[in-house]
């Protein structure tokens, strides 16, 4: 490459090369080698709506433009301070003081990706929500930071009204410590990165496996061809065996267990066979019954599931795939199984008999594929994207389903909160210390901030029946040092946090936190309270 | 190339806020109102000014403001003859100087410091009986304070940004690299026109002309070509780096410069990692704390296909890949070294993978996925940047002003399912090679061969050291170079380790890729 050089001279020589990606696909590849398409057409397709140019805002901003989020918004009245010009990299030092700090943050952020909307709104909060409710609502989620805890509050009721209005994230930092939640209605997760892998079903072969293990003549096979025949295959053959003088059983007992393993290693015909020693690795898929994942079912009991065939298309088609998977496996056959993935891990064998392995599963999936169809049109799915089902089908056991709550500014239950004590105090009084804080500005912004307020305040939030935790003091000390700080490393730090989550709400492909994250940078940890 | 008012105006206006560091490019672009294009040469791997065109000696002595003033001059003459050229300059460094004195007085502006001054002006309940609040720590930190950044990329992007802000006003950054498209996701100092130039050289640039009265000082080179006085300039060190090779020799490096007679010489070394949504921040005190080189075995291993599979029978569209690059192309191409970064070469790996799998009925081989094999990319996001470098940049300015105590010593993250986080301290190994002292031992079979041996020691996890040598007191076992000496010792790579070596004894291993020596205490079964 040269030394230097224009991104248009550096793309148009390999824009005339088919296989090699765009000049886009190029500049995303770190992140969607994570997300994929899927997740990448989500983020550009989102509209983010941010109150507050704070440092900790345009730092959560930046995360959200740079992997090209489709529109953001920053909701600011206020005009830049010379504190702002100092701990805000989205501002340009004194020659921003006295402007507007949404203009100023939104043409410095939206120098970062082309691909971006950005706009600054000069309006006053609380003045949208009385006036242009519709506004807010409007976005695909919302963000506020450091906000007064009222117009929380009423953003959050606003929110909370119809569950097709957008999740809502309220951050709130204080020098060295913060916490942040999420309000949103529902999160399914389909492709969910699990790094569990699907069954193989070897304890419930279907036909076609079965029969080509069975066709197999292990004693006269060529030694070459032996040593590369696939485990799986070896495993549904000795399991058949097994079963034919057991009563067609699998092996329950330790004794047996081990009697079988010693039946695979018997057959090895030289000791290097590592297929063999694959199998016998691998031998308690055997009696490990495949069946539907608790988790999985769980959700099979979710009410949507029950109404998506009868309900309006504004369900999610979630609901529609949960509803199909669930008779699949009530009228499949064999029952209790998920639908059969075409994913094959690597093992031992020759290039052609794991090719044929491969092709077997593949065309089994597909037949299981085109039953679960059948169920989905019945359940009220008829018009879902096919590369949707194959993505529901490929991740079946591993699908997710969140629901939240309100917000508060306190935990609403006294028993989780009581909980959560008695697992990490620390936590709790970081929770409680930065809820203190937002209620005295809350009545009164200049508040004098100090341990002995913060108590008081912390004693009227608790819920009765808990009393303030052991570390309160150093929580509710480290406030009142630096109150209003807005430090920038806890800027970037929630910057970062905050953008993964949202990254995780908006692509759906991740578990967002439920409950509140709260954060300490002086011993340096994280925790979650609910 | 005629230069207009025009071009003069836009060289005014352009000015760098303070003096700073301008590259030729920038320079001759501003002069010319033309975008400019230098074709490839060797430059200057401080300054990026093409040799050829260099009049001055571009060493560590020169101040880089001088040198910028000095290149100026030199690029307007480029462009202009005679008297606009003298009347330019003039007016290039008048206004320079004009904006530098301004930003002078102007750059602690008050309420500059407004958020970190309420940290730095009174203690909390947790911070150190040590810390002096006020203006004694401000002035270390703002004044005093020399700070050395590793990497310029995902990470260092981020910490360059942070420092600057919480009042670190004299960095220097190294790193090697020049700047790709793909970067661009993350590395937000970085625009699509600054493709293919230095990464240290225009994020310093840029926190500069953001960051009024930050001096950036930009190092395009390894940290390898530094030396040990380098390296005791600075207060503390953070590292950003995606090599176990470059943090490696650093960290030993920091280790071996520890001299016990002298406190000033122990430099903290922060050190920050990524992949995906997850990534890890510590703080290592050399000497004191568990050093990088103790937790080696906690790194993944690579992924790694026996060559039988990639010959024989591949299975997976990345065991066709590997055919392509590990076999194809050495028979091929011969000895030309394939490039990772030039696309040319990976299409072609592609073309051979694609063709390998259609002959094999294997599905899945990928221009992308070719690469990602080839180069072994790991996934990067810029808000897991932003967690792990804020940590990193956190513990530094604790570090700095005492203002709370710092992190001991390992911070981790994983952020794919909710916010998991694990803070622990990681125990310093007696027989770390680098800070631990003791021997290591390691029990073999006495029929173990020499070249047994070095298979071995390349894949142990905790040793993983690339092309040893082996000695064993005045005994020269095995000698990777020079060539005579490689020559002379290979005869005794057929050689039971146990003929060289009686119970007991040690064997000494070097590499060149590390700056320290391993001793091994060996033991036969």
């Amino acid at each position: 490459m040269p030394d230097s050089q224009t991104i248009e001279s550096a793309t148009t020589a390999l824009a005339t090369r088919t296989p090699q990606p765009d000049t886009k696909t190029r500049r995303y590849d770190r992140q969607l080698r994570l997300w994929a398409a899927s997740g990448q057409a989500a983020l550009e397709s989102a509209r983010v709506l941010v109150i507050s140019g704070s440092a900790t805002s345009t730092s959560i901003l930046k995360n959200l433009v740079l992997p090209g989020i489709g529109h953001f918004t920053i909701l600011d009245h206020e005009r830049v301070s010379p504190a702002d010009a100092g701990n805000n990299f989205f501002l340009e030092g004194q020659s921003s003081v006295g402007k507007f700090r949404a203009e100023e943050a939104v043409r410095l952020l939206r120098e970062l990706n082309d691909g971006v909307e950005g706009k600054a709104d000069t309006r006053i909060i609380e003045q949208v929500l009385d006036n242009d409710p519709a506004f807010i609502t409007s976005f695909s989620l919302v963000i506020a930071h450091n906000l007064n805890e009222n117009t929380v509050a009423r953003i959050a009721k606003l929110l909370w009204e119809d569950e097709t209005y957008p999740s809502f994230v309220v951050v709130r930092s204080s020098g060295f410590l913060a916490e942040f939640s999420i309000q949103f209605h529902e999160h399914t997760v389909i492709e969910s990165h699990s790094e569990t892998a699907p069954t193989l079903r070897i304890d419930k072969p279907f036909p076609a496996l079965l029969e080509y293990a069975n066709s197999l003549d292990f004693t006269n096979m060529d030694p070459t061809e032996h040593s590369h025949i696939p485990y799986v295959v070896i495993l549904v053959r000795v399991l058949e065996d097994w079963k034919k003088s057991h009563n067609g059983a699998a092996p329950k007992t330790y004794e047996e267990k081990k009697e079988f393993k010693k039946t695979i290693t018997a057959m090895k015909v030289k000791v290097d066979e590592e297929n063999f020693d694959e199998a016998e690795a691998q031998a308690y898929r055997c009696w490990t019954e495949s069946s539907v994942p608790s988790e999985i079912a769980a959700l099979f009991q979710d009410p949507k599931a029950f109404s998506a065939a009868s309900s309006s298309s504004s369900t999610s088609p979630f609901f529609a795939l949960l509803a199909a998977l669930r008779a699949f496996t009530v009228q499949h056959d064999p029952p209790q199984v998920l639908p059969l993935s075409a994913t094959l891990p690597d093992m031992k064998s020759n290039t052609v008999n794991y090719v044929h392995l491969q092709t077997l599963y593949k065309k089994r999936a597909e037949e299981e594929k085109a039953q679960f169809k059948k169920y989905l049109a019945l359940s009220g799915g008829a018009g879902i994207d096919d590369a949707l089902i194959d993505s529901f089908v490929k991740n079946a056991h591993a699908l997710k389903l969140l629901r939240g709550r309100q917000w508060t500014s306190v935990h609403s239950s006294a028993e989780t909160l009581g909980n959560s004590m008695a697992m990490n105090s620390k936590h709790v009084s970081t929770h409680l210390a930065l809820a203190s804080l937002s209620s005295l500005q809350a009545k009164q912004a200049d508040t004098k901030v100090t341990t002995e307020a913060l108590t008081a305040e912390a004693a009227t939030l608790l819920p009765s029946g808990l009393e303030l935790p052991e570390e309160w003091d150093e929580a509710a000390g480290e406030i009142a040092r630096s109150p209003n700080a807005d430090l920038p490393n806890m800027a970037a730090l929630l910057g970062g946090l905050v953008a993964q989550e949202v990254i995780k709400m908006i692509t759906k492909q991740y578990v967002p936190i439920n409950g509140y994250c709260v954060v300490d940078l002086i011993e340096m940890w994280t925790g979650v309270v609910g | 190339m005629l230069i207009n008012e025009a071009g003069a105006r836009n060289l005014r206006d352009s000015a760098p806020r303070r003096p700073g560091f301008l590259s030729s490019e920038r320079i001759l672009s501003i002069l010319t109102g033309l975008p400019l294009r230098i074709e490839s040469t060797r430059r200057c791997r401080r300054c990026w000014w093409p040799e050829n065109w260099r009049t001055l000696d571009c060493a560590m002595t020169v101040p880089l403001k001088e040198l910028s003033k000095a290149y100026v001059r030199i690029a307007i003459e480029l462009v202009a003859d005679g008297d606009v050229a003298e009347a330019l300059t003039q007016l290039f460094l008048q206004s320079t100087m004009a904006t530098s004195s301004t930003q002078q007085s102007g750059q602690d502006w008050d309420g500059r410091y407004y958020h970190v001054d309420q940290i730095l002006d009174v203690p909390g309940p947790r911070t150190d009986p040590s810390f002096s609040p006020g203006d004694t720590v401000k002035d270390f930190l703002r004044n005093q304070c020399k700070i050395l950044v590793i990497g310029a990329g995902g990470l260092g992007c981020e910490i360059l940004a942070n420092l600057a802000l919480s009042g670190f006003k004299d960095i220097h950054v190294i790193d090697m690299d020049t700047i790709d498209i793909s970067n661009l996701n993350r590395q937000f100092l970085f625009r699509p026109k600054d493709v293919g130039k230095p990464k240290a050289i225009v994020a310093a640039e840029f926190i500069m002309n953001r960051v009024p009265g930050v001096k950036v000082s930009p190092y395009y080179g390894k940290i390898q070509d530094k030396d040990d006085d380098y390296y005791l300039q600075f207060n503390l060190i953070i590292c950003g780096l995606d090599s176990v090779e470059a943090r490696r020799w650093i960290n030993a490096t920091l280790v071996n410069l520890v001299d016990p007679e002298n406190p000033e010489s122990l430099k903290p070394l922060i050190d920050g990692g990524t992949e995906g949504f997850k990534g890890q921040a510590r703080v290592i005190l050399p000497t004191i704390t568990s050093c990088y080189e103790c937790s080696l075995d906690m790194l993944n291993k690579p992924t790694a296909f026996p060559i039988c599979t990639i010959a024989n029978t591949p299975r997976l569209p990345e065991h066709c890949i590997e055919w392509a690059s590990v076999l194809e192309w050495p028979r091929v191409h011969g000895d030309k070294k394939m490039d990772t970064d030039d696309p040319e070469h990976i299409t072609w790996l592609y073309e051979q993978a694609a063709a390998r799998a259609t002959n094999f009925k294997i599905e899945g081989v990928t221009w992308s996925l070719t690469q990602g094999v080839v180069k072994n990319i790991i996934p990067a996001i810029a808000s897991t940047n932003a967690i792990i470098a804020a940590s990193c940049c956190n513990e530094a300015f604790k570090i700095a002003t005492s203002s709370a105590a710092y992190l001991n010593n390992y911070f981790m993250l994983i952020g794919t399912d909710g916010v998991y986080s694990y803070t622990f301290e990681h125990e310093k190994r007696d027989d770390c090679p680098v800070c631990g002292g003791e021997a290591l031992d390691l029990t073999i079979n006495s029929e173990l061969l020499v070249e047994q041996l070095i298979e071995l020691l390349v894949e142990k996890q905790d040793i993983q050291i690339k092309k040893p040598s082996l000695s064993s007191g005045s005994t020269h076992i095995y000698f990777q170079a020079p060539p005579q000496l490689e020559e002379a010792t290979r005869p005794n790579l057929g050689k039971k380790v146990s003929e060289l070596v009686s119970s007991g004894g040690e064997i000494t291993v070097t590499s060149t890729s590390l700056p320290f020596s391993l001793s091994l205490r060996i033991t036969y079964s």
